[in-house]
């Protein structure tokens, strides 16, 4: 039977509830794995797993409940090992790693940031910025919505406008959020908005950050922000090259 | 009255933050090589879907034509954020408020349409909702 496994925490963690439902149909009860210092939080793995909306939701549910009482190390989705032996095997060979991740991160959550534009706010914006613009919109509206060629002309200036400001608007987010964070990611690509980025927060921080989203909303009421969290700092576990990856948030911005 | 939670609790309750919360647990996440990643068929998928292509003709076409609706003279909206009636009241004049008030209309049909046929194709798997929402999610704001 192999063993699903959602994230590692300390052995002293209190578990998460009994029975909790994990991934699978029917769900697959959560149980703890202990090794030493460490503990995994773990369910059997289904024969098939596919990402499901539901399982996916599992993961992430059973994360948060267990990520309430403290720091967990979340596993991406989709993690299975052969069996129990594997995963505590695992953590006994890897106890020095996973223990300074849990010590980096402790009483730290993850927030995601996402921001697009809203349409028309920004499209009169960059009308307004934009003499040239302005001029051929003039034009086409005079002549009655003007001939293809000129609608073409007018949405290409506009949409290239559109695509500089969100450059700039994307780095401005992340420029006013970044003071109030412990370390910035950038978030998964191609996901078409004009910023998506993870922040490092500490859980005693969490208002004041909260406020600096606000402030954005305040200040750039031409965009759209979506703030998520708290989270599990999926984004943060991995201490590799390209994290923290403050150099390159924001850089997701356009889409092409 | 439908309220867009600004922030998802950790517990992950609110459907609308549900893709934010998803593509981090599909793409990010400790990954340990002892273990095996599960083959997750249906992700690639979720990935080009939500791409939005800003340089297409159909772009170019729609932006014109919103240029087109767009009253100059009323300027910026101050606060897009706030309710469509107070947007109307800071309008000049009743040529204003009648034109923003049928365009809005117009735009409410197509993005119902829009999001209508977007839905449409939205089975069990994981699936974003496309861009081009944005406004109707800022008019669920506020409704």
């Amino acid at each position: 039977m192999s063993t699903y496994v959602y994230g590692i925490m300390a052995a002293s963690h209190p578990s998460p509830p009994e029975g909790m439902a994990g991934v699978g149909d029917p769900p697959r009860p959560v149980r703890v794995l202990k090794a030493g210092e460490l503990a995994a939080v773990v369910s059997d793995a289904p024969e098939e797993l596919r990402p499901k909306r539901r399982d996916l939701l599992a993961h992430q549910n059973v994360l948060s409940e267990a990520g309430a009482a403290g720091c967990v190390l979340p596993m991406r989705f989709g993690s299975v090992a052969p069996d129990d032996a594997t995963v505590t095997g695992v953590l006994t060979e890897r106890a020095e790693h996973y223990t300074e991740r849990l010590r980096a991160l402790d009483g730290k959550v993850e927030y995601n940031i996402k921001a697009g534009h809203v349409e028309e706010a920004v499209l009169h914006r960059v009308m307004s910025e934009n003499p040239d613009i302005r001029a051929q919109a003039e034009a086409n509206r005079r002549a009655g919505g003007g001939s293809y060629d000129d609608r073409l002309r007018l949405g290409e200036m506009v949409a290239g406008a559109v695509k500089a400001r969100e450059a700039e608007d994307g780095a401005a987010v992340v420029r006013a959020l970044t003071p109030e964070a412990a370390a910035v990611s950038a978030g998964p690509e191609s996901t078409g908005w004009l910023v998506n980025a993870s922040f490092l927060v500490d859980r005693e921080a969490a208002a004041r950050f909260l406020d600096a989203a606000e402030q954005v909303r305040r200040d750039m009421p031409h965009l759209e922000l979506r703030v998520n969290g708290p989270l599990p700092p999926y984004s943060f576990v991995e201490p590799g090259p390209s994290e923290p990856a403050a150099s390159t948030a924001g850089a997701d911005v356009g889409t092409g | 009255m439908t309220v867009v939670p600004a922030e998802t609790s950790g517990g992950g309750g609110g459907t609308s933050g549900l893709y934010d919360v998803l593509e981090l647990v599909l793409d990010r996440g400790l990954v340990i090589d002892a273990f095996v990643r599960v083959s997750l068929v249906g992700i690639e998928i979720l990935k080009i879907d939500v791409r939005v292509v800003v340089a297409s003709v159909d772009t170019y076409l729609r932006f014109a034509e919103a240029c087109n609706r767009l009253d100059l003279e009323a300027g910026p909206r101050k606060s897009p954020g706030l309710p469509e009636i107070v947007g109307e009241v800071t309008e000049s004049g009743a040529r204003g408020k009648s034109k923003g008030a049928l365009s809005g209309a117009a735009e409410t049909i197509s993005e119902a349409f829009k999001q209508g046929r977007s839905e449409h194709s939205e089975e069990g798997e994981a699936r974003p909702r496309p861009r081009k929402a944005t406004s109707s999610r800022r008019r669920e704001e506020q409704e």
